[in-house]
């Protein structure tokens, strides 16, 4: 089950002895070297299918611009939202669409031959290297200055419970796909697990260090002494328990619903346990970096909560022609935004600790698709919508641009956090440079 | 090399002392010690300022005499002739130099102790192991191999049910070979494979699994929900595939292989019906503690689906082996620590897979009742004793109440406090009643884990009082694997080689001799120790006697011996006239000796301090042995008769240089060998017994004879084993003990089950029943 394999994985992933896990895991950081300087996150949402372009992208370009049905649930952020038209995957190679199109989203690079059969298209494996929030969440791990607990948190929702190349999107190297946690507990247990252990083994001390005074009782004073100094570590032990209660996470630990399943109904609720969870982890410093996956590529929510019965990858194939279809497809990608809208509602609503504003002033939320349009699974004009002032960019505007290749925005995002890549991904698509226009 | 001794005092001091004082003949042992040894060695022989090494010791008393009549007083030996040595011998040997004199002075006593690691592991591996229901045990090898023609598991494309003794095939463009017909053929393209069943793991440590293939895979050891490899997506060129995990020795594991050779995804038969075939290949291998990678052997590999084993990785500081064997005599923060990691890692196990272990669904209305009784017999095992009532209160119904209505989190608590408890930690001090407490250590002594089901039954029904009783379950258990892992673990820690250690050699002098074939030498000596002690007389004499070596291919080639028809490992013939038993085994040879030449010294400690039982002390200082460069025309023999000629050395070498010489027809990597240095081998050697004899032979046979019949051998193993399995002090069962051991053993024919047996039965009986024997 996730859960012991993640606190195994994750004390293993420390290196560090089993004695000195306890005064690490309660706290913000790793240290408190990393809370001198102005702290800078960003978060990737995935929503599928490709989007309904004539609903989406604004017409105007520039500051004055207005937002159109699909993206109307960040009209109280807009001053906060840049949107970017014109951005193109260029990447080729093995793979359909959809692969491609999830694969090369944040890495930038082709896919390596496999068996994945999608399609009529060459069969294809995973990306063949790093993807975009992996790079950056290295970037700040290795300085103690921006240094975090887990660097990055990789979540999503209803994500099916295979591992193929249309399902992955974070990628920590060439062939290394990172599995996302859809499951909130999960994720509640990763980041509180180890609070919630404590309380509970807090709890039962006293009755151990009785036990001990009882059986020391029972046996001959040279082994007696044994015993007595086995107490005298738990004493010490309760100590630093209580002492590490005091020096806590900053906020109460989240209280969770009982009892969601993992279920196409329950997308709603999920999404909702999930991202608030994420702001909590921003909000105690967790980690700086995380992505937000919902479903997956060719992803078949059925989101009936909208009326609407049809998994979402079949209707993203009906021809423009339909427009009770495209109305649907208004619809979903509505509800993708106003996934966005709360993350960013919620982020606003939270001060930032330590610092001046709030969590969206020093947070990017970059929401992308894989697909430009979903019936002609073209990859231009990828969606790219990017809400919060996390990298200083000049908010507040729609950009468009003549057909670059996305690997440029790839770039522009790493050079935000001061990490001047000279290529990312596929080199041939990066001798222009990052992005211009952005700050 | 000089002698630190302050040779002119304590001559002076012992003339002055004799010229004063009436003659010494009259005198006493006690008076001549007094007034001619404990100025420089204390009144007691603890050691003075100038020579501070207590005067305890394993000789016997005319090895001791003798001795002193040839070397005390230091510098003037011949103020004391051999009686009145004798006599002071006496007095020294009673008084304090002996092991049991010493044992009067500080009588060692059965210590306390917490569990060990490998206890604390295995503890939690079987409480929780007996919770799940395992197969019928049997004797079948291999993996179960269901051989799909289709791309998915589908059963009705299944085409082949069989028994795979190894998982290693190469089936080129062809499709997998059947001995009986199929319903379908094969198309080489598209066809999946699924191997089942379970693992051994012979050693507890980090295991490797490696699987190449250039296809799709997925592997699961351990874990029927989560892939330790998941390699379903083929991508790119990687055929080998690696995963690690820590396993508990004695223990089967589950494990499934799948492999495709398919795509995956969208069906594009149709489309595409006659695409080229390609090659496959696939095989299942691994990398033992300490090993190279091989193919997991059939002998590891059973097609029963045993359950999952619960092992803590929490990592747990080591256990002091001060003594030579594991104890818990000492505990320490970070040791603390690590049990309260424990606890909650296996509350975490234990709260993820409680449906399968208490076998009720997460909303079942009666399930906080199910799960108190599941807390309760948890309690009961750990503790290995039934609980009282206000136990049953504090440990399971106090931490129901205060986890209000999160019966997960009860369950937790329950974990935490009973893990976390001294009843738990301690096994010797939970306040069992006095049959729990036999069965207690006897599983401790023979498993390192608590009792079985079995074992508890019979101490409920009171069936644990007398020797015989007890003995009756010590047979049963040894045969069970955790117990045949223990003592293959003892016989290594015996020859010294339980760390398995890398044994690097001269590439240019032995070619062929690397990591790989150094790991086929510790299975050659493995398969060797487990035939001997488990054939039917179980004979110790065979572990020095037997002219057998197991080989395969490979190290049948580079031996020169007639290679084995297959290439798995076979008992073989070689230089049988030449070669006996564990002394000559190439393993321990290759591993008491330099990268490119022997080493008569660590051969003789080994042989010496090792199997004879002897207490050699080190050397003074640390020596660089002599270079064979720097000697060119002196063999190995010679060189060390130069460099430990001096006073200072030989009283040592003097016993461990002859011990060593014997096996000199042994080269580094234990090749037979007439001749060194164009110079025709001197085997010859001897050793001075406690008895006074001395024993005098050529060569690795005739020393093996030796140690095969020598009492002192016998002595050495019994004694060795009884800290094993026991770990505590033997002499604390009585001070007649070891001897009454080795009597036993002697009496028994040898017989190591029977011995192991005896001992854990000693270990296990309350002390007032074992009263000595006359």
């Amino acid at each position: 089950m996730p859960l012991t394999r993640n606190r195994r994985e994750f004390v293993r992933d420390l290196g560090i002895s089993a004695a000195a896990v306890p005064f690490l895991l309660n706290l913000p950081g790793l240290s408190f070297a990393n809370q001198a300087k102005r702290k800078q996150r960003i978060v990737f949402v995935f929503s599928p299918n490709g989007i309904v372009p004539k609903d989406f992208w604004p017409d105007e370009e520039g500051a004055n611009f207005k937002l159109k049905q699909i993206l109307s649930p960040l009209e109280p952020f807009k001053k906060q939202v840049l949107t970017l038209h014109g951005v193109c995957d260029r990447i080729r190679g093995d793979g359909d669409g959809h692969m491609r199109g999830i694969g090369c989203l944040l890495t930038g690079i082709e896919l390596y031959p496999g068996n994945v059969q999608g399609g009529s298209d060459t069969p294809a494996g995973w990306a063949k290297g790093i993807s975009i929030d992996q790079e950056i969440k290295n970037h700040l791990q290795k300085d103690a200055a921006t240094k975090t607990r887990f660097g990055s948190l990789e979540t999503g929702v209803m994500v099916p419970d295979r591992a193929d190349t249309w399902t992955r999107w974070s990628y920590a190297g060439a062939n290394k796909p990172i599995t996302p946690i859809d499951d909130p507990y999960q994720l509640f247990n990763k980041l509180y697990g180890r609070a919630k252990d404590n309380e509970a083994l807090a709890s039962v001390l006293d009755d151990i260090k009785d036990d001990l005074k009882k059986v020391g009782n029972n046996v001959g004073a040279a082994d007696k002494k044994l015993l007595e100094e086995h107490a005298a570590f738990v004493r010490d032990m309760e100590k630093e328990l209580k002492e590490q209660k005091n020096a806590t996470v900053g906020h109460a630990v989240p209280k969770m619903e009982l009892g969601i399943r993992k279920d196409n109904d329950n997308i709603p609720k999920i999404s909702k346990a999930q991202l608030d969870l994420l702001v909590n982890s921003f909000q105690a410093d967790f980690a700086r970096v995380a992505s937000y996956q919902i479903t997956n590529s060719v992803g078949g929510a059925r989101m009936k909560w909208l009326d609407i019965n049809e998994g979402h990858h079949e209707l993203s194939h009906e021809p423009d022609t339909n427009e009770k279809a495209q109305e649907k497809l208004v619809k979903i990608n509505k509800w993708y935004c106003e996934q966005v809208a709360y993350l960013a509602k919620r982020l606003s609503e939270t001060p930032e600790p330590g610092g001046s504003g709030s969590l969206l002033d020093n947070t990017l939320i970059v929401w992308t698709n894989e697909l430009g349009k979903g019936n002609s699974h073209t990859m231009d004009n990828i969606p790219f919508v990017l809400v919060g002032g996390g990298l200083d960019f000049k908010m507040g505007r729609s950009l468009k641009y003549p057909k670059v290749a996305h690997n440029r925005l790839l770039m522009s995002l790493a050079h935000g956090f001061g990490h001047n890549v000279k290529t990312f991904g596929n080199p041939n698509h990066c001798a222009a440079g990052p992005l211009t226009g952005l700050v | 090399m000089t002698s630190t001794l302050p040779k002119f005092g304590s001559t002076f001091l012992a003339l002055v002392a004799l010229s004063s004082l009436a003659p010494a003949q009259e005198k006493s042992g006690e008076t001549i010690y007094r007034q001619m040894c404990a100025k420089c060695h204390g009144a007691k022989g603890e050691g003075a300022k100038q020579y501070p090494q207590p005067l305890i010791g394993d000789k016997s008393l005319k090895q001791l005499a003798h001795v002193i009549d040839s070397t005390m007083p230091d510098g003037s030996p011949d103020l004391l002739n051999a009686v009145e040595s004798e006599r002071v011998a006496e007095y020294m040997y009673g008084a304090f130099y002996s092991p049991d004199a010493q044992a009067k002075l500080n009588p060692p006593r059965v210590e306390l102790s917490r569990l060990t690691v490998k206890q604390y592991r295995n503890s939690i591996a079987d409480v929780i192991g007996s919770f799940r229901t395992p197969p019928k045990a049997d004797a079948k090898e291999g993996l179960r191999a269901e051989y799909f023609n289709a791309r998915n598991f589908q059963n009705n494309k299944k085409q082949i049910d069989r028994t795979d003794a190894e998982v290693r095939f190469d089936f080129g463009k062809e499709s997998p070979k059947s001995e009986t017909e199929t319903k379908e053929k094969f198309d080489p393209n598209t066809f999946c494979i699924r191997w089942e069943g379970s693992v051994w793991a012979p050693e507890t440590g980090v295991y490797e699994f490696v699987v190449k293939t250039d296809h799709a895979l997925r592997l699961w050891v351990n874990d029927a929900k989560k892939p330790a490899i998941d390699a379903w997506v083929k991508s790119g060129d990687n055929t080998e595939f690696k995963t690690s995990m820590f396993l508990l020795a004695g223990r089967a594991y589950p494990i499934k292989l799948e492999f495709s050779k398919a795509k995956q995804g969208v069906d594009d038969s149709k489309k595409n019906p006659n695409p080229p075939v390609k090659p496959a290949f696939i095989s299942l291998n691994w990398n033992r503690p300490g090993r190279a990678v091989e193919p997991i052997a059939s002998r590891f590999l059973t097609p029963l689906k045993c359950p999952e084993v619960a092992v803590i990785e929490t990592p747990f500081p080591p256990d002091d082996r001060s003594f030579g064997w594991e104890r818990g005599t000492t505990v320490s923060k970070e040791w603390e620590a690590a049990t309260t990691e424990g606890a909650l890692e296996t509350a975490a196990y234990i709260v993820a897979k409680l449906q399968d272990l208490t076998g009720v669904q997460p909303g079942a209305t009666d399930r906080v009742a199910k799960y108190k009784a599941f807390c309760r017999v948890f309690a009961e095992r750990a503790f290995r004793r039934p609980l009282s009532a206000a136990e049953q209160s504090l440990f399971v119904e106090r931490q129901f109440e205060a986890a209000g209505d999160d019966a997960q989190l009860a369950v937790k608590r329950v974990v935490l406090i009973v893990l976390k408890s001294p009843r738990f930690l301690y096994p010797d001090a939970n306040g069992a009643s006095e049959q729990y407490a036999v069965a207690s250590k006897l599983a401790f002594a023979l498993w390192d884990s608590p009792p079985d089901k079995e074992l508890l039954d019979a101490a409920a029904a009171n069936k644990l009082g007398t020797r015989e009783e007890v003995g009756k379950h010590a047979d049963r258990m040894f045969n069970d694997p955790r117990a045949k892992a223990k003592m293959r673990d003892f016989l290594l820690t015996w020859l010294k080689l339980d760390q398995a250690k890398e044994l690097p050699k001269d590439a240019k002098r032995f070619p062929g001799f690397d990591e790989a074939l150094a790991a086929d030498l510790r299975t050659s000596l493995e398969l060797f120790l487990d035939d001997v002690v488990w054939s039917a007389n179980s004979d110790f004499r065979q572990l020095f006697l037997a002219d057998e070596l197991y080989l395969n291919g490979r190290l049948a080639k580079f031996y020169g011996a007639e290679p084995p028809p297959e290439a798995g490992f076979k008992k073989v013939k070689l230089e049988a006239d030449k070669r006996a038993g564990v002394v000559t085994h190439p393993y321990v040879l290759s591993s008491l000796a330099y990268t490119g030449e022997t080493s008569p010294i660590h051969r003789g400690v080994f042989v010496g301090r090792g199997l004879l039982g002897i207490g050699i002390k080190p050397p003074m200082e640390a020596f660089t042995p002599l270079a064979p460069d720097l000697h060119p025309n002196l063999t190995t023999r010679e060189r060390v008769l130069l460099q430990t000629k001096a006073n200072a050395c030989a009283s040592c070498h003097t016993i461990m240089n002859p011990l060593g010489f014997s096996l000199e027809n042994f080269d580094a990597v234990g090749r037979y060998r007439e001749k060194e240095k164009d110079k025709p081998i001197d085997a010859s050697g001897s050793y001075e017994t406690r008895t006074g004899t001395t024993a005098k032979f050529t060569g690795a046979r005739e020393l093996a004879k030796f140690l095969a019949s020598s009492d002192e051998t016998h002595y050495a193993f019994a004694q060795q084993a009884f800290h094993y399995f026991v770990k505590q002090p033997v002499r604390a069962y009585g001070l007649a003990k070891p001897e009454e051991l080795r009597k036993t053993f002697a009496d028994n024919d040898l017989n190591m089950r029977k011995l192991v047996v005896e001992i854990a039965v000693i270990g296990a009986m309350p002390r007032k029943e074992l009263a000595p024997s006359k």
